[in-house]
């Protein structure tokens, strides 16, 4: 079993004035159930082309319905007006411009990857991470 | 118009023979409506905790601060996150669907913010 943390700050000097934001949280990424540490992770980077959708992390989760954790970052640095869209099962959740992140615990509901990105308004570099409860590598095709 | 840093930090000594030791810093600006740290309790009945028709593309933190009951985070009737004891999740949000929540039993407390951008 492996120990890996995340760790979260939020904080704004300017947000609310004569009163800072600092909001912290930390977990412990833990498999199916809350007590065995994750060990399997699958991490890469990318370049997306614009209205090219792509889909992260191919043939995706094994065990339905398991514990899984996502991070995507847009690490495009050459135009702040570029963005990826992403989709969890289909459905458009939201938008990553240039420099932002997402980190979102994830699970899977079937065995497809359902996570997508679309690059737009010009090639996006991203990279990202799956951190797993199960995974079984694709089969070799025969 | 005010500038929010949101920081992840993820860290491992034995998660794989290196270790994972990195951080990823955002700068945004927050033009619009703001809700602060803020906590509702949930049910098992779903709960519309964010409405899309009131917000344009923002930013979302949710904490589910129970010690042991998940809950379903939906966008719209899509499954999407289930956030187990203890979890956080942040992500920029377009404001396309209503963010809805469920327990998976019981009445657990979920901690959220939203700052729209």
């Amino acid at each position: 079993m492996a120990t890996t943390t995340a760790t979260i700050s939020i904080s704004s000097s300017d947000l609310m004035p004569g009163s800072p934001l600092n909001i912290s949280a930390s977990s412990t990424l833990m498999k199916t159930g809350i007590t065995t540490g994750m060990e399997l992770m699958e991490m890469g980077n990318a370049e997306i082309a614009t209205d090219y959708e792509a889909q992260l992390f191919a043939d995706g989760p094994a065990t339905d319905n398991g514990a899984y954790w996502i991070y995507i970052c847009n690490t495009t640095t050459d135009d702040d007006t570029r963005y990826i869209e992403y989709k969890l099962h289909e459905t458009v959740i939201g938008r990553l411009y240039a420099g932002d992140w997402m980190f979102v615990p994830y699970n899977a509901s079937d065995g497809d990857a359902e996570v997508e990105v679309k690059g737009l308004i010009g090639a996006n570099k991203i990279e990202y991470a799956m951190f797993k409860t199960a995974w079984t590598l694709p089969a070799a095709e025969s | 118009m005010a500038t929010l840093i949101p920081t992840l930090t993820l860290s491992s000594a034995d998660a794989t023979t290196d270790l994972i030791n990195f951080s990823v810093v955002d700068n945004l600006t927050i033009t619009g409506k703001v809700i602060g740290l803020s906590r509702v309790v949930t049910s098992t009945g779903d709960l519309t905790l964010l409405a899309s028709s009131s917000y344009s593309r923002s930013y979302v933190y949710l904490k589910n601060i129970d010690d042991s009951i998940a809950m379903d985070v939906d966008f719209g009737s899509t499954a999407s996150f289930n956030i187990r004891p203890g979890e956080f999740a942040f992500f920029p949000w377009h404001a396309s669907q209503n963010i809805v929540v469920a327990a998976d039993s019981g009445t657990p407390i979920l901690e959220y913010a939203i700052f729209e951008a």
